[in-house]
């Protein structure tokens, strides 16, 4: 088996395994149940801040970080999913070309 | 279930755009990575996983070897496992039906499932029936990068890198309408800034939703 074959059969499994295993579960138990509507603003908030940052991980002032910040604005003035998409994409995008 | 009404597929539709073209970087990543063109579809059908597909290929184009791969992914996908079982719980069927369902779940149809679902619990047929987009977006994407990518190019220069967090920010703000999702929000958002400098990629994610559950309002 080649590298890559290995590591398509081997994630596909651990991958697999994580999102499978809640669903395995016999019962989720009330006190974990509970703290479930927390799961979702947190991880919103970790995908969007660690995309922003840098590839060292580390916040950094530039056209991503400026298509960024054009999104907050536009999800604060309540602007449709595809609107804010766009909106940070192409401010990233133009501020790219002109520099 | 019934099948789902227009509302949740046209809500689907903006982000399944943002992800087809993902997947065409992806497609054109491992293309010049030298990973053979069917074997990147493949891992797009079976693991369906955007971050920790472009890890994957990071790790193998630096000669990283498959265990460094398969664990830098897995790293990154362990978000799923409360995001499984936070989904698991609205889906029909038994054990096994779930258990393959829940596999439509990624971080785009979790986030429509929830702002479809009543409170505390996401929708379990917005969930599938953007998943199911989302995924035929993906594949399709990441065959069209392995084909036409060597002439097309990476299109990473047309800002996708701020596609992505412009999509999350605008499924996360409705959910900031409570002192106690903020509360949550910031706690994830300062778990990554404090680990993403020094820690191996999705930790912070991993670390994230620890906190979320932590800061959960119980009452």
């Amino acid at each position: 088996m080649s590298e890559a074959s290995i590591v398509v059969v081997g994630l596909t499994l651990v991958t697999f395994v994580f999102k499978g295993a809640g669903a395995m579960l016999a019962r989720v138990p009330e006190s974990v149940a509970r703290r479930l509507p927390g799961l979702a603003p947190a991880l919103l908030a970790a995908l969007v801040t660690s995309l922003a940052l840098g590839d060292d991980g580390l916040p950094r002032l530039d056209a991503k970080f400026a298509g960024v910040a054009v999104a907050v604005v536009l999800a604060w003035r309540k602007a449709p999913l595809g609107v804010c998409i766009v909106g940070g994409a192409l401010t990233a995008a133009v501020i790219r070309l002109f520099s | 279930m019934r099948i789902a009404p227009r509302p949740l597929i046209l809500a689907a539709l903006p982000p399944s755009a943002a992800v087809g073209v993902f997947g065409v970087s992806y497609g054109v990543l491992g293309t010049a990575a030298d990973i053979p063109g069917w074997q990147l579809v493949v891992m797009s059908m079976t693991v369906f996983a955007g971050s920790a597909q472009f890890a994957v290929v990071s790790v193998l184009a630096t000669g990283g070897g498959a265990l460094a791969a398969i664990v830098s992914g897995g790293l990154l996908n362990s978000r799923y496992l409360p995001i499984g079982v936070d989904a698991a719980r609205v889906l029909p069927g038994g054990r096994l039906k779930r258990a393959l369902l829940v596999q439509l779940v990624v971080d785009e149809s979790y986030a429509l499932g929830i702002g479809a679902g009543r409170p505390g619990a996401p929708d379990g047929s917005a969930m599938i029936s953007s998943g199911v987009l989302l995924w035929l977006a993906w594949v399709g994407g990441s065959a069209l990068g392995v084909v036409i990518g060597p002439v097309l190019g990476d299109p990473e220069r047309l800002g996708l890198d701020a596609a992505f967090p412009a999509m999350f920010i605008a499924l996360l703000w409705p959910m900031l309408s409570s002192p106690g999702t903020r509360r949550c929000a910031l706690g994830g958002a300062v778990a990554v800034l404090a680990v993403a400098p020094w820690a191996p990629a999705g930790t912070g994610l991993a670390l994230a939703a620890l906190v979320g559950l932590a800061l959960a309002p119980t009452s």
